[in-house]
């Protein structure tokens, strides 16, 4: 009975972390269905967004429901601004051709992640290497008790934003024309642009928008966890990665399930393994998803490329 | 891409060597002399003259690169397979060869080979099942066995030593002859790293390089066409992670100290900016991206802290204003086309076709 309250608490845990992935994953989905293209930097949106939101935490000390909207904003000119510099300059051949180039993609691939080395550094640069901690007043960590489980705050507050967040692209995606155009240039750019949609005003929109959810992801944990350093975009942006691909690149439902998948599994495993071993998990079942669904999960047949 | 495409010229048919095919060959024979001079005679002497050891160590570290950057560019740019990986089989390289001479006392030149192989045989493991994924499916394969093989090293402490890493693992010796000094250091890396590039520059220069590249443009159509595609895959594979074995062992035995943070992700990004600094599928590319590369950040040092910052900048213009790379692929194949065809011509008198 105590080993099961205790899996129970191990898989709250779990799914908190996974929300996290998932919030990061939806955007790496985001971006990779409008342009084909990983987005590299998506780590140092992460990043920017738990600083931003520290900054504005010590310099205003505004309620906590108050720094989401402004780390979305943050967000949002992030990911405009990465599109503006990362991306566009090469987009500058629009025929199906350069579209469906390697050469083109992987460029676009490098440039991402020149760019992201930049906002690291620039980031190093201001905030010094080591963590920082977030005032105590902020750190969401406090337990409560539900039932004879104890959840922290943090959780909660995850769980809840998470299902807002989800809840509101759902709407953006499949009720508004912008979501249309979202989907429309996911399913095929040329066709989009043949049809009237403004491709690029799209694609910034995209960028936007997968760029607010990572940021929220970042002052969550930064939140959660107590400290913030440079270099904490890296791990949840290659796990949300790992889950982006699990779910079969396209799918956002498949990479959500994919990335609580991951974190319930990690999160599980340190019971059983020292921490040192937990990433080994995340890769195996990678690994393991590619070897028995080459496309991933919830992947349905691409186009060969 | 119609460099793959035999030339079909026709040349004076004579027995005598064409005055262009002189000049060629000629020229040809120019660069290679002046190539081994730099690598050779001006780098060792300008070792010797300054007597830095800053300066050496740079020159091995990016001897190293260059062997990490050529292989790399034998799967990502010629077999077009996008592998963000790298730097884990370099790092089994690097631990086989540090514990061969650490624990069993084997001397370099078996532990030189040996880390080679082991990387191989490693890498033919990773190729067996990951050779039908496409495109970013199999980059993402790639990245995550690249972690695991990672946190294996990190976490292996029995083995490995965990984040302590290897030390004081013993350095070249051949037959007797001990690299000691530095310069003596360097002049073993660099004669290793030449015989790799020019070992590669045989593979991918000839018609088992324009099968590589085939499958690079389209599989499915080299399927068609007879080749075996799949079976090509895997030895691309295995021939570029041997030698990034055969690089980490060389690490092991030049720096004498080798920790798991030297083989993380980071580093297979760095070979990848190599190589496409250089020139996806360019060969002198790849080997100009890891010179590029290595020294820059050195050259930099005076600005300090943004020497970073100067290093992503310069990744970044690059790709946005030589998006080929500093020496494009059809420029280097052409050049190396071109020497390979007057050579033709010498021996037979007849028509310059393909690669010799």
């Amino acid at each position: 009975m105590i080993f099961d309250i205790f899996l129970l608490q191990q898989v709250i845990n779990g799914l908190s972390i996974g929300f996290v992935y998932a919030l990061m994953a939806i955007g790496f989905t985001l971006i990779f269905g409008v342009l084909n293209v990983v987005n590299f930097a998506h780590g140092e949106v992460y990043t920017i967004g738990a600083f931003i939101g520290l900054m504005v935490i010590t310099a205003l000390a505004p309620p906590l429901v108050a720094v989401v909207p402004l780390v979305l904003a943050a967000g949002a000119l992030s990911g405009v601004g990465l599109e503006r510099l990362a991306f566009r300059p090469f987009r500058r051949f629009t025929d199906e051709a350069s579209q469906k180039s390697r050469a083109m993609r992987e460029a676009t691939l490098l440039s991402s992640l020149a760019v992201s080395i930049i906002a690291r550094e620039i980031m190093m640069h201001l905030f010094g290497g080591d963590m920082q901690g977030v005032p105590s007043d902020y750190l969401l960590q406090r337990p409560v008790a539900i039932g004879p489980i104890m959840v922290a705050t943090g959780s909660l507050v995850i769980f809840a934003t998470s299902a807002v967040m989800l809840g509101a692209l759902q709407f953006l995606l499949y009720r508004t024309q912008t979501g249309l155009g979202i989907r429309a240039v996911s399913n095929n750019q040329l066709g989009a642009r043949y049809v009237g949609i403004d491709t690029d005003r799209t694609i910034v929109t995209t960028f936007a928008v997968g760029s607010m959810l990572g940021a929220t992801a970042g002052i969550l944990v930064g939140l959660y966890d107590g400290a913030i350093s440079p270099h904490m975009g890296f791990a949840p942006g290659v796990k949300a990665f790992v889950a982006m691909v699990m779910g079969g690149l396209s799918s956002i439902p498949g990479a959500v399930a994919c990335a609580l998948l991951l974190g319930v599994s990690e999160s599980i495993a340190t019971e059983f393994l020292s921490s040192g071993w937990k990433d080994l998990i995340t890769y195996s079942l990678l690994v393991i998803t590619l070897v028995f669904f080459p496309q991933g999960i919830f992947g349905h047949g691409r186009e060969r490329a | 891409m119609d460099v793959n495409v035999p030339d079909a010229r026709i040349l004076p048919s004579s027995t005598a060597l064409p005055a262009s095919a002189t000049a060629w060959r000629g020229r040809q024979i120019f660069w290679t002399v002046v190539l081994l001079a730099v690598v050779f005679g001006a780098v060792p002497a300008a070792i010797t003259a300054t007597g830095s050891s800053y300066l050496a160590q740079i020159a091995i570290t990016a001897m190293i690169f260059v062997i990490l950057s050529a292989s790399l560019n034998h799967i990502t740019g010629t077999a077009g397979l996008l592998s963000i990986g790298h730097a884990a089989f370099y790092g089994i390289g690097a631990y086989a060869a540090a514990l061969l001479s650490t624990k069993l006392g084997l001397p370099f030149i078996v532990t030189l080979p040996a880390a080679g192989l082991i990387a191989a045989f490693v890498g033919f493991l990773v190729a067996m099942p990951t050779m039908r994924l496409v495109s970013i499916y199999f980059a993402v394969a790639t990245l995550g066995i690249g972690e695991m093989i990672y946190v294996i090293l990190l976490n292996w402490v029995d083995l490995t030593r965990g984040p302590m890493g290897i030390r004081g693992i013993p350095p070249i010796e051949l037959f007797g002859w001990q690299a000691n000094t530095l310069l003596s250091r360097y002049m073993a890396v660099a004669v290793i790293a030449v015989v790799c590039v020019w070992v590669l520059h045989r593979l991918t220069h000839s018609y088992y390089g324009n099968a590589l590249r085939a499958l690079r443009e389209d599989d499915q159509c080299a399927d068609s066409m007879g080749i075996d595609v799949v079976r090509l895959k895997v030895e691309a594979f295995v021939v570029s992670t041997f030698f990034a074995g055969v690089a980490g062992a060389l690490l092991s035995h030049t720096s004498a100290y080798i920790a798991p943070d030297n083989f993380r992700f980071m580093e297979s990004i760095l070979i990848l900016a190599m190589v496409v600094v250089g020139g996806m599928g360019s060969l002198p590319g790849a080997v100009v991206g890891a010179l590029f590369m290595i020294v820059l950040p050195e050259a930099l040092r005076d600005i300090g802290d943004y020497r970073m910052i100067a290093v992503g900048a310069t990744m970044f213009l690059s790709i946005l204003l030589l998006p080929k790379g500093m020496l494009a692929e059809g420029a280097s194949l052409a050049f190396v086309r071109r020497a390979f065809a007057r050579g033709w011509t010498t021996m037979s008198g007849g028509t310059p076709v393909g690669w010799k």
